[in-house]
C-alpha cells in the first residue's frame, strides 16, 4: 500500500480513538459545544483553574499602585512596555533576566505581574519564576492591560529606567 | 546516515510524540482551550481537533516507538508538526499571548517553542525519507 494512504489511514485511526476515547479521560474535551478563545469568553478573564499563581482584580490592584503598596511587572514585550505601561511598573518578559530588578521586588510586600492577554501565559510565567525565586506575594493582574486601561488604572509610556539588558 | 542514528531519531520522534499525548490526557478540556486561543479554527470544530490531535499523536508515537508502519507514522508526524509550526507562527506574529499546549501544562508559546519544533520536524524528515531505502528500512524497524 502506498504511504501516503498509509500515512492518511494512520491519521483517520488515531482521529477516531482520539475522538471515541475522549470521554474516558478526567476532563474531557467538549465535543459538540463551541469553544472560543479565552479572550472572548466573557467572564472567563485570565480565570485559568490549572494556574498555579494568585490572581489580584484590577478593582482590588488599582489602590495598591496609587498607594505604591505593590510593585507592577510588566510581561509583555518591550516595546509594548514602551508604548504604555500601569505607573511604575518594572519591565520582565519571559526568560528576561530578573536578577537586577531583585532588589527591588523584594523590598515591595506584593508584586503583581499582568501582560497583554487576558489568557495571561506570559504574566504566569514571570510570575511562577519570581515566585521560585523566593518572593513571597506575587499575583497575575486578572484583565491584563486591556482591562487596566479600559477601568482608568494609572499608565504612563516610556522605557524602563531600573531595568538592563536590551531594552529600547 | 549510521544506522543506529536514524533508529534513534525514531525512537526519540515516538518518545516526545507519546509523551505529548499523555501529558494532555488529564485536561482534554484545557487542551481545547488551547487550541482555541490559536484563534485559527471555528470555535464548533476545536473540541473534535483536540481530541483527534492527541489520537493521531499516540498512534504516531506508538508506530514509531515500536517500528512498524514506520514511514507513514514518519509522515504523520511530519505533516502534525508542519502544522504545529504554522500555528505557532501565526499566533506568535499577530501578537497571541497563550500556552503553547505542546505537551500540558503552562508552557507560553515562544519562538523557542518554534525552534523546538523545528528540530523534531527535521527529525521526522529524515526519518521520513530515509526509512525509504530498503538498506535502511530493516534498521528502521528493528
Amino acid at each position: 500500500m502506498a504511504t501516503p494512504l498509509q500515512a492518511a489511514l494512520l491519521c483517520v485511526l488515531g482521529a477516531a480513538l482520539g475522538i471515541a476515547g475522549n470521554r474516558l479521560t478526567p476532563r474531557p474535551a467538549p465535543l459538540g459545544a463551541r469553544v472560543l478563545p479565552s479572550a472572548e469568553q466573557p467572564g472567563a478573564i485570565c480565570e485559568d483553574p490549572r494556574a498555579s499563581v494568585a490572581r489580584i482584580s484590577v478593582e482590588a490592584a488599582k489602590p495598591l499602585c496609587i498607594a505604591c503598596t505593590a510593585v507592577f511587572v510588566d510581561a509583555r514585550s518591550a516595546q509594548e512596555y514602551a508604548a504604555g505601561h500601569v505607573t511604575g511598573a518594572l519591565h520582565i518578559a519571559p526568560g528576561e533576566p530578573v536578577e537586577p530588578l531583585l532588589a527591588s521586588l523584594r523590598a515591595a510586600p506584593t508584586v503583581i505581574v499582568y501582560d497583554r492577554d487576558r489568557q495571561c501565559a506570559s504574566a504566569n510565567a514571570v510570575a511562577a519564576d519570581l515566585l521560585g525565586r523566593g518572593l513571597r506575594d506575587v499575583r497575575v493582574l486578572t484583565g491584563s492591560w486591556p482591562d487596566w486601561l479600559a477601568q482608568g488604572g494609572p499608565g504612563e509610556s516610556g522605557t524602563c529606567a531600573l531595568c538592563t539588558g536590551a531594552k529600547p | 546516515m549510521n544506522r543506529s542514528v536514524l533508529v534513534a531519531l525514531r525512537l526519540a520522534l515516538g518518545v516526545l510524540f507519546l509523551w505529548a499525548a499523555i501529558t494532555k490526557l488529564p485536561d482534554m478540556n484545557a487542551f481545547a482551550q488551547d487550541v482555541a486561543n490559536y484563534r485559527v479554527l471555528p470555535a464548533a470544530l476545536v473540541p473534535y481537533v483536540a481530541a483527534a490531535v492527541v489520537g493521531i499523536e499516540m498512534v504516531a508515537g506508538l508506530a514509531l516507538l515500536i517500528g512498524v508502519v514506520v514511514k507513514p507514522a514518519a509522515v504523520t508526524a511530519t505533516g502534525l508538526l508542519s502544522v504545529f509550526v504554522v500555528f505557532l507562527v501565526q499566533a506568535l506574529l499577530r501578537g497571541i499571548d497563550l500556552r503553547c499546549g505542546c505537551f500540558g501544562g503552562d508552557e507560553p508559546a515562544s519562538w523557542w517553542t518554534v525552534a523546538r519544533d523545528l528540530v523534531m520536524l527535521a527529525a521526522a524528515i529524515v526519518v521520513t525519507t530515509q526509512s525509504g531505502s530498503s538498506k535502511l528500512r530493516a534498521a528502521l524497524q528493528e
